[in-house]
């Protein structure tokens, strides 16, 4: 298969099979949606064919990797980098985790299962697609792809008020912040006469109209923004996590964040570098850098202080997701000012290996809520788990791992997640990002308090009224396992995954040799 | 047996995990939740005779490690599983595997819920501290350190009292907040050490210390104070120093008795090492320049901890507040910068954990009679129970530092090591260290006050209480567990010795390394261990 691509590659441009895991994935969708229309009353093999697609689509890319080739394809429309392909395999886990936790969602009430399906693979391909995207233009064709896709997911229960407000709100702002994120790139598009991005980064030193740029710049920042939820574009957050079905929530929080990460990172760090000796790059490269650093300060400290104040575990999981936000930022703008290409590559991946834990992690968490919460997640509050710690010992032993995650504990995942996405901050020496991880630690502690909540309530407090532990249904087993085994695992051997994240062509028997 | 010897720490650290999850696995499996006690008896006390084996070994080279083992675990950032003992680990490390069976012995019949999560929880905490006390790498310490604090969370919170969730989820923030604060100064060293050696950077405590004594790694004043506060913070919640002191009478009092045994013994040790295997090596000049902040804290400590255990109603938490006032002592002396005085600080943490853990064992069994801590409530005991008196008033003459016991020799080295220093000494006539020296002594005295109180009112006098005239004396399995405790007072306090040749070479290493930065003459202060047997 790689000798395969590997002999396509003289003719890179229209190269079909550099696009191929997209193509899998949105062939998928296309697929299921024929099968449903044919056999509507099927539950189980629309996610089956669902699953199928991802798993090629992950095969393909990981061979990927392991060609040399590094550059872009399709007349620089593509990019074919390590955070394309990273980010891709992030995206590709989380829909899979998705599929596998909705089952008991979709078989209690009734969701028109081949909709459903549908829409997370086509959400699934606009995220590869932001991830790929070499040039403005395909990220935005990406982005509106996924997002269009999120907006009726998290309206899907359509006889419940709440779902429908969370779907028209996330509509309504998306579309917003969707129009600033256009508009900037059309004043960046006119400020450097290119939406490719390297052809960005090559021209903003000398830049015609820098207020331009700078104008741009900033409102991307507030498209993106919106899009991963920072403070203080996150508004839109908790409402619609809490509206939307538990599993889109949980997707929602992982998926179209990590995919606005990744065209964020690419957008900003790649096309807004710091250029040697041009005033203009450097101070868009300043802006955007404290820009950033201050927006990660404020949002961690406010999604840390407001989940404590939640008495609900999905808005408690929403204002978290903040949080987390902020955390990966701090590893962006640590990207922002690696001096070589190989701390920026180690950087780039700390935030999708930062993302990639928060996803699996959250995922996880969301199964198992919305496992407990029961038709329409009535039971989502702390004192709906009070007591179920040694009845359901398996379930609350997973959900601590993930809360024990979240808060970057030791021997978990998200402990080496902390430590990656901190590292390029502290790397720099900078006294921004310094404070910003000083904060970034601070709000961790604060995290404490409400991550432990859940355990407390768990396993410290006495249940008053009777209650038997749910039947499991195999698939959703199947993702919680899954995402106990990865968080536990990550948090031991990191290595592979790290190294692979960080290069776009890891031959094992190169990295070796270089040790 | 040289498999055993050469993955020795490595086995002390796992075993107690498996163990765990046998216990687990096997209560999954029968559903049998009676027998977990002993799988947890037998793990313990295999390790503890497996740590014996340390013995084979002499006390390694100056700057060397016994037992050491180093492989990569996370080479993409640079951090190896880097375990070994010297002279300072070596002691705490048969400290904990010590308490441990002893302490799942006083739980043997005091667990009444949950008992497999309870005793998983223990062997999972041995593993988390002896992980601390011997990692020498940096991160991977910030692992065990943090990870420690899981168990004990679950065992305050499952198992305590009243207050026990107040308690349990206070224990975890105040740690958590001071050693988060820790993971940035490892990183911020990571980078440091990378830019010092032209290369890449490194979490290891032996790397990095040979290039700061090289002085290939000159930390700037300011980052230095910064880097130094950072480790010393989370350092002080643990021991605690006042005033960070504030989570340890609630954890203490809520806790379970074998929690509360394992938290003295043992956990806060792990703040007082830190500061000397961290602080002192790797922060010379600014431990000397702050020590002044910290004998003062350590002086405060005694005094305050002493005054406020005199007045407690309740007898665990009087024992909790002698802690405050014992690790002062520790403290104090490890701040006075004398081979005498931090000898006396290491003995020290190895008497508290022995007095102030049999304490905890003792008070708990009286709370499992009577399932009251109320001082009030008791009086008289002598007369009914006398074995357990008579243990009682030994472990109370330990802690408070008779001679012949093990408390006397660690605050009599403390006392002394704090006049020889010139840490304080401003002029030839005004020398803070006699007044920091003196104002311990009021502690020693302040000790005996509260506890000979305490045991005035408890054990003597006439059995007031009708309920307690049919308390039964202590049974075999107590007795049992308390007399390796008792051995272990009387042996340190007439022959510390050995004890005190062990830590000698690493304890003058420390010393060296704080001192000879100073740029003035090291004073030399002799060790002279004859005298201590001849007295």
């Amino acid at each position: 298969m790689s000798n395969f691509l590997l002999a396509q590659l003289t003719t890179p441009n229209a190269d079909v099979t550099l696009i191929l895991p997209e193509i899998v994935v949105a062939l998928a969708g296309i697929v299921v949606m024929l099968y449903d229309s044919f056999f509507p009353k099927q539950k189980a093999v629309s996610g089956a064919i669902g699953m199928l697609g991802i798993l090629i689509s992950a095969v393909l890319l990981v061979l990927m990797w392991g060609d040399s080739y590094s550059g872009t394809a399709w007349s620089g429309m593509i990019a074919h980098d390590n955070l394309r392909l990273s980010f891709g395999l992030v995206f590709l886990m989380i829909a899979a985790m998705t599929i596998l936790a909705s089952t008991l969602w979709v078989e209690i009430e009734g969701v028109p299962t081949g909709e459903f399906h549908a829409l997370l693979l086509f959400a699934t391909f606009g995220m590869m697609m932001m991830a790929a995207g070499n040039d403005l233009v395909v990220i935005f064709l990406g982005l509106e792809t996924s997002s269009i896709a999120t907006y009726v997911m998290a309206g899907l229960r359509k006889g419940d008020l709440r779902s429908n407000e969370s779907a028209l709100k996330y509509f309504v702002l998306g579309s917003f912040a969707s129009a600033f994120l256009l508009y900037g790139m059309a004043l960046v598009y006119g400020a450097t006469g290119t939406t490719n991005i390297p052809l960005i980064a090559a021209s903003v030193g000398a830049a015609k109209f820098p207020a331009l740029l700078l104008i741009g710049s900033a409102m991307m920042i507030v498209g993106f923004g919106f899009k991963v939820a920072l403070a203080p574009f996150h508004v839109w957050t908790p409402d619609v996590y809490e509206g939307a079905p538990a599993p889109i929530t949980g997707f929602m929080a992982a998926g179209p964040k990590a995919a606005a990460f990744s065209s964020f990172l690419r957008v900003f760090v790649l096309g807004f570098p710091l250029v040697a000796g041009a005033q203009a790059a450097g101070i868009l490269h300043e802006t955007w850098i404290s820009l950033l650093a201050v927006l990660g300060i404020i949002t961690i400290l406010f999604g840390n202080v407001a989940a404590i104040l939640q008495n609900n575990i999905k808005r408690m999981l929403a204002y978290s997701s903040i949080a987390h936000a902020g955390y990966a930022t701090v590893g962006f703008v640590g990207a922002g000012l690696a001096k070589t290409a190989a701390e920026r590559n180690e950087a780039i991946a700390a935030v999708a290996f930062y993302l990639f834990v928060y996803a699996i992690t959250n995922l996880g968490a969301f199964a198992i809520v919305s496992l407990l919460g029961q038709r329409n997640d009535r039971r989502a509050d702390f004192e709906d788990y009070n007591g179920i710690g040694f009845k359901a010992p398996l379930l609350s032993f997973s959900l601590s791992v993930f809360m024990l995650s979240l808060l970057g504990m030791p021997l978990t995942a998200g402990f080496i997640g902390k430590v990656l996405v901190f590292r390029p901050a502290l790397e720099s020496g900078n006294v921004l990002l310094v404070t910003l991880v000083v904060v970034a630690v601070i709000g961790s502690a604060i995290s404490a308090y409400y991550y432990l909540r859940l355990l407390v309530v768990m396993f410290f407090r006495e249940r008053a009224v009777d209650w038997t532990p749910p039947r499991v249904p195999s698939a959703l087993m199947t993702a919680i396992a899954a995402a106990v085994v990865a968080v536990l695992y990550f948090g031991l051997f990191s290595d592979g995954l790290i190294r692979r994240f960080s290069t776009a062509a890891p031959k094992a028997a190169d990295v070796r040799a270089e040790r | 047996m040289d498999l055993i010897k050469e993955n020795l720490l490595t086995i002390l650290i796992l075993l107690p995990t498996v163990g765990a999850i046998a216990a687990i696995a096997y209560k999954a499996v029968t559903k049998d939740d009676s027998s977990q006690r002993w799988f947890a008896l037998i793990i313990t006390t295999l390790n503890f005779l497996i740590s014996l084996l340390m013995f084979t070994r002499g006390v390694p080279v100056v700057g060397g490690f016994e037992f050491e083992q180093n492989v990569p675990w996370i080479p993409a950032i640079h951090t190896n599983y880097h375990v070994g003992v010297d002279g300072l680990s070596f002691w705490l490390v048969l400290l904990t595997t010590f308490i441990m069976p002893l302490s799942v012995l006083c739980a043997w019949t005091a667990v009444e819920k949950k008992k497999t999560a309870f005793f998983a929880f223990l062997l999972l905490l041995e593993s988390a501290m002896l992980g601390v006390f011997v990692t020498l790498d940096l991160l991977v310490f910030y692992l065990f350190f943090e990870a420690s604090l899981i168990p004990m969370f679950f065992l305050i919170g499952v198992w305590g009292g009243k207050n026990r969730i107040y308690a349990a989820v206070k224990f975890f923030i105040f740690t958590a907040v001071g050693s988060l604060l820790m993971l940035v100064a490892i990183i911020s060293l990571y980078y440091i050490y990378a830019g010092a050696v032209q290369g890449s950077g490194s979490f290891d405590f032996v790397e990095i210390l040979a290039a700061m004594q090289s002085g290939k790694l000159v930390l700037g004043s300011q980052a230095g104070m910064l880097l130094f506060f950072a480790f010393a913070l989370s350092f002080a919640i643990k021991v605690p120093i006042f005033p960070v002191h504030t989570w340890l009478p609630d954890a203490h009092t809520e806790a379970p008795t074998a929690g509360s045994v394992i938290l003295a013994a043992i956990l806060l040790k792990m703040g007082t090492y830190g500061l000397m295997r961290f602080n002192f090596a790797f922060f010379p000049d600014q431990a000397r320049e702050t020590a002044w902040i910290f004998i003062t804290l350590a002086v405060i400590g005694i005094i305050y901890g002493a005054l406020v255990a005199m007045v407690q109603p309740d007898w665990k938490r009087l024992i909790a507040y002698t802690s405050v006032a014992h690790m002062g002592f520790v403290v104090l002396g490890m701040f006075s910068f004398t081979e005498l005085g931090m000898q006396g600080a290491v003995y020290q943490m190895l008497n508290h954990g022995v007095s102030t853990g049999a304490l905890f064992i003792l008070v708990g069994f009286a709370y499992e009679r009577r399932h009251t801590r109320e001082i009030s409530e008791y009086g008289g005991l002598a007369n009914v129970m006398p074995n357990y008196a008579a243990i009682f008033i030994i472990t109370t003459m330990s802690s408070i530092g008779l001679p012949f016991l093990n408390g006397f020799v660690g605050e009599f080295l403390i006392m002394v090591g704090m006049f020889k220093s010139n840490i304080l000494k401003v002029t030839a006539s005004t020398n803070w260290n006699y007044v920091a020296a003196m104002a311990a002594g009021i502690g020693v005295i302040l000790a005996a006050v509260y506890l000979l109180w305490l045991v005035q009112r408890v054990f003597f006098g006439k059995v007031t209480n009708p309920e307690n005239k049919k308390l039964t004396d202590l049974n075999a399995r107590e007795i049992g567990l308390m007399i390796p405790l008792l051995i272990a007072m009387v042996v340190m306090g007439v022959y510390p010795k050995p004890f005190l040749e062990r830590t000698d070479r690493a304890i003058k290493t420390i010393e060296a390394r704080v001192m000879k930065s100073a740029g003035g003459a090291v004073e030399k202060t002799e060790l002279d261990t004859k005298a201590l047997e001849n007295r």
